[in-house]
């Protein structure tokens, strides 16, 4: 074990464990979340989700994904083969390279790359790229314009959400996600940025593709948006990827204004997923209150709205810093 | 796929795979409608899915609106012949294992829309597509629905959920 | 009002004769019946005088084809029925769709259904039935469809634009709207034109009403609107005993109007519920159904059925209703009293909702009257025409409510009307069930074997879309000679062209939801 170890070097065996520890987590996130919102929109809904499929409904999930498994791989006849097969492998990049930053605990993070959340900033604009390719490559009218839609909302949201971010990461002087949190040892910086924490967190739910902004998905106008013409295990990946992202979002929201995993008495990592799973549930209430924004006043919102906000935030913290 | 094929086919001293009794149970826990609603019968299959007579306690409470997500094709209503086409196109485009419910009468065999005469209506869908489940009344009630849904999952794994009437006496 | 009608009609037609007609027995007040060569100048007569097109029927008496216009109006009550004969050998009829835009649908589906050509009329394209259908289906007897009319009438095929792209909406749809498929064509996000293509769910209801008597087709009338059924019913019940003669006792008529609200009430509330989800929002869609659902555990003790019922009898009713259901519905008007709170916060009160809806789909008066739309969508657009206020069946009035108006004419007053709409139905309901006498449910003076006398009818009645119209023909015969429904959601539909033309394709699916369509009543 020793040779191994001195062969490849610690950290190497780290990184690998703690790539292994990531996708179990995804895995499991994914499983966690779904069951979490059948059964809060039965809740909401004055019903009870799903009950039958072992105690609770705990099981749902794991039939769901294994029934996934089982049918029938399916590609269309017309489709664009190269990205059609790929779209659903490409989306689960950002996802996976952003776990990797984000500090779960004190001494719990894959690696503290000292331009953390630079890193998850590029590769989230990546997954506009597969959203193109699902919606080009199925050849179907609905799944393009949804894919457009998808893509003009993304880009119009990853303003505001970045500038959101970077009154903390003024204060903070570094982009390191561990120093932010550590940061926060006194007061959480929601207190400091209000108005931030509230722009990231809308534009984060548009990021998403969540209700109230889910006009790629719009089930009444575009049967299925851009992941129409998926089916089995690779509609399984388009769904995993955007639960794992509202996980992403909500832990990016906990770690920048929040305060990560400070927290009295209980683990680090315990506070951490704790607050995370905190902002999910706000995230699903949001879904299955509201109804869906239009398009065009959807961009409205971001150009004419989030984005002067975040500036006016920006410029008042560079002017209040100075001081 | 539906009940293992070869059970019964060797001695008894082959087991069937537990693979198969496995996926058969996940297939049926997790059975995932179409939302194909036509007529009258399409709005007792949305209350059989909403909070009285809640379905999604089954797992199948997802409804997708693409065939190629789905897994069930409820058809709820009568089946006309400019319909016809479109039904078995949405049909093709599932992908296996998939299932057919008949609910309603217009669904099994015209209903009560079939007089000396009629030149629109197609006397029952199972003239285009295969059917596993048909579900009988005008409309049948919520009720009726999910038992016809506990019929399926009986006809996927060879047991029944919850006991039927019949196994009191 | 009918008075002057009368004289100035006369004074136009000059050689026929403008006849008086007994309101209370056939439903209009005049009749005349004119030429070809002078049928547009009636058309134009009528529109000078703010009179809609309520309904263009034919009916095929054997030795000729006569085609009946039934023109109404908004202001005070006066009907007027045109008819017009045609060679049955080759029938051609002017149209009148360039001053009546309404004919325009109307007149495609007698083409189909009936091989009468209209001079004049632009598209001639299948509305109802498949293509391959190789005779007329509504005439006495199996006439083959002619050549030139296989030509005419084909399939709808939308072409190819050069910027455009045809997206079609259904007809399988994730919302409820059931089998309509809306054939639009885009540039972009706009769209540019909108062609619904109809006849997914046509269940050949007027021809079986010919080949079934009058009481066999009671159960079709709950099939037609599955969301309020009682409407029809009511309506249908009430046309055929107003042919008769046959008297109701008070008893049955109030049971009669309460049932009726509780229906309004279930599909405004249906229709809430289908909006939203339309827009996106999930959850009030739930609710509505959980309010739904005790309105059937007030009705199906009554009445037997959780949704298509059939409960009104000629005559009156055939079940009783008893204490259970007096205090059931009383408890069920203070529980729904409260409940609108509710979803004037989660709906009313919600920003995004409102923003969705201010300003769209906006519906002049001029409009409406020419496209001859009716209930919440006309009450919307500003004119207050209420038919259970100005034509009361059963004991309509007797009662006491208003009719709410709108100002805008945009989707968000659809919306505001329909829920005063429903705040209205909960008052009538308490108005009825203080005042229900006590009594028989059922006349005695209800022929076994109905065979109404000869003549014909046409019958209006209030149902939660609009205006449904009936009009029967009988030859003194138990079945009905021939039995048109002039149904509203058909009239509603014919605005939503010009309505979506430049809009969104998110706002193209708010104004669709805002007319409140069902489409087995609009195929029949």
């Amino acid at each position: 074990m020793e040779q191994i170890g001195n062969m490849i070097g610690w950290e190497t065996v780290k990184m690998v464990v703690g790539l292994v520890g990531v996708l179990v987590f995804v895995v499991l996130n994914a499983l966690i979340l779904t069951w979490a919102e059948r059964k809060v929109a039965g809740h909401m809904q004055r019903r009870i989700g799903p009950k039958e499929v072992g105690p609770y409904g705990l099981i749902q999930p794991i039939a769901d994904a294994l029934k996934l498994l089982g049918k029938e791989i399916l590609t269309p006849r017309e489709v664009d083969k190269p990205l059609y097969y790929l779209a659903p492998m490409i989306i689960f990049v950002p996802v996976l390279v952003s776990f990797v930053v984000i500090p779960f605990d004190a001494s719990l993070q894959v690696m503290d790359i000292n331009v953390g959340i630079l890193v998850i900033l590029a590769f989230s604009s990546l997954s506009v790229f597969s959203i193109l390719m699902a919606g080009w490559g199925s050849n179907n009218k609905y799944a393009l314009i949804g894919a457009i839609r998808s893509i003009a909302q993304n880009i119009a949201y990853e303003i505001p959400l970045l500038l959101a971010l970077l009154p903390i990461i003024m204060m903070t002087n570094s982009f390191s996600l561990k120093s932010i949190v550590e940061a926060q040892h006194g007061l959480w910086f929601v207190v400091y940025q209000p108005f931030a924490f509230l722009i990231y967190f809308i534009a984060g739910v548009a990021e998403t593709n969540r209700t109230p902004f889910d006009l790629p998905e719009a089930e009444s106008e575009l049967v299925a948006g851009y992941h129409t013409e998926y089916s089995g295990m690779r509609f399984a990946l388009f769904f995993l990827a955007e639960y794992t992202n509202i996980f992403i979002v909500s832990a990016i929201a906990v770690t920048f204004f929040l305060g990560g995993y400070q927290g009295p008495f209980l683990p680090g990592i315990i506070w951490f997923l704790l607050k995370s799973y905190l902002l999910v549930f706000v995230i699903m209430w949001l879904r299955w209150t509201y109804p869906r924004v239009r398009f065009d006043q959807l961009l409205n919102i971001s150009w004419k709205a989030l984005i002067p906000l975040s500036f006016i935030n920006l410029l008042i913290t560079g002017g209040l810093l100075k001081l | 796929m539906n009940m293992s094929w070869i059970e019964n086919r060797f001695e008894e001293n082959v087991i069937i795979t537990s693979v198969d009794l496995a996926l058969n149970w996940c297939r049926k826990s997790s059975i995932w409608p179409m939302t194909f609603g036509l007529a009258c019968c399409a709005i007792e299959m949305m209350s059989t899915a909403m909070s009285r007579f809640d379905l999604d306690r089954f797992g199948a409470g997802v409804f997708r609106a693409t065939p190629r997500q789905a897994d069930l094709m409820i058809v709820s209503g009568t089946v006309t012949k400019k319909m016809a086409p479109v039904l078995v196109t949405l049909y093709e485009q599932m992908p296996s294992p998939k299932w057919v419910l008949a609910m309603g009468n217009c669904a099994i065999s015209g209903g009560p829309f079939v007089f000396e005469g009629q030149y629109n209506v197609i006397e029952g869908v199972d003239l285009l597509v295969p059917v596993d489940v048909y579900v009988p009344g005008c409309p049948p009630r919520p009720e009726a629905l999910l038992e016809g849904f506990l019929k399926l999952e009986e006809k996927i794994t060879g047991k029944r959920r919850f006991p039927g009437p019949e196994s009191r006496w | 009002m009918v008075e002057r009608i009368k004289a100035e009609l006369g004074a136009t037609l000059k050689e026929t004769p403008v006849g008086e007609a007994d309101y209370r027995e056939r439903g209009y007040h005049l009749f005349a019946e004119v030429a070809s060569a002078d049928l547009l100048n009636v058309a134009r007569f009528f529109d000078e005088r703010g009179f809609y097109l309520a309904a263009l029927i034919c009916v095929d008496y054997k030795e000729y084809l006569e085609l009946v216009y039934i023109f109404s109006n908004h202001a005070s009550l006066c009907k007027v029925k045109i008819t017009l004969k045609i060679d049955p050998a080759k029938p051609v009829a002017p149209t009148i769709s360039t001053v009546f835009d309404c004919a325009y649908w109307h007149e495609r589906e007698i083409r189909e259904f009936f091989g009468v050509s209209f001079d004049g009329h632009p598209n001639m394209t299948y509305l109802f039935l498949h293509e391959g259908i190789d005779f007329y289906p509504l005439r006495k007897e199996k006439i083959p469809v002619s050549d030139e009319d296989k030509k005419a009438l084909g399939a709808f095929r939308p072409g190819e634009g050069e910027d455009t792209f045809f997206v079609n909406l259904g007809p399988q749809h994730p919302s409820t709207h059931g089998v309509l498929r809306v054939v639009l064509k885009m540039d972009g996000e706009y769209i540019e034109d909108a062609q619904p293509v109809l006849g997914y769910l046509h269940r050949m209801h007027e021809k079986m009403a010919e080949n079934r008597s009058y009481l066999q087709f009671l159960p079709n009338t709950g099939r037609m609107d599955y969301l309020g059924p009682m409407a029809f019913n009511l309506g249908y019940v009430t046309a055929v005993e107003r042919l008769c003669g046959i008297p109701v006792p008070d008893r049955a008529n109030y049971v009669r109007v309460i049932l009726t609200e509780l229906n309004r009430l279930s599909s405004h509330l249906m229709w809430l519920g289908a909006y939203l989800a339309d827009l996106g929002a999930l959850t009030p869609f739930l609710f509505v159904f959980d309010d739904r659902e005790e309105i059937n555990d007030i009705l199906e003790p009554v009445t037997g059925s959780r949704l298509t019922y059939c409960y009104f009898r000629f005559g009156g009713l055939y079940n009783d209703v008893d204490d259970a259901f007096v205090a059931g519905t009383r408890a069920f008007i203070e529980r729904l009293r409260s409940r609108f709170s509710l979803y004037e916060k989660l709906v009313g009160g919600n920003v995004i909702f409102t923003n969705r809806t201010r300003g769209i789909g906006v519906i002049t008066k001029e409009r409406a009257r020419k496209q001859a739309v009716s209930g919440p969508v006309l009450r919307g657009a500003g004119i207050p025409m209420d038919i259970r206020k100005s034509e009361p069946c059963a004991a309509y009035g007797e009662m006491d409510f208003d009719v709410p108006v709108g100002t805008r004419g945009d989707a968000l007053d659809m919306y505001q009307v329909r829920i005063r709409e429903m705040e209205n139905a909960l008052n009538i309901i308490e108005q009825a069930l203080a005042r229900l006498p006590e009594g028989p449910i059922m006349t005695e003076k209800a022929p076994r074997k109905l065979k109404p006398p000869k003549g014909d009818l046409y019958h209006t009645v209030e149902t939660p879309r609009g205006e449904l119209g009936i009009y029967i023909v009988s030859d003194e015969s138990d079945k009905p000679y021939r039995m048109k429904w002039r149904v509203p959601s058909f009239s509603n539909l014919m605005i939503f062209p010009e309505l979506a033309k430049g809009n969104l394709l998110a706002d193209a699916v708010a104004i669709l939801g805002s007319l409140d369509l069902v489409i087995p009543e609009i195929d029949r």
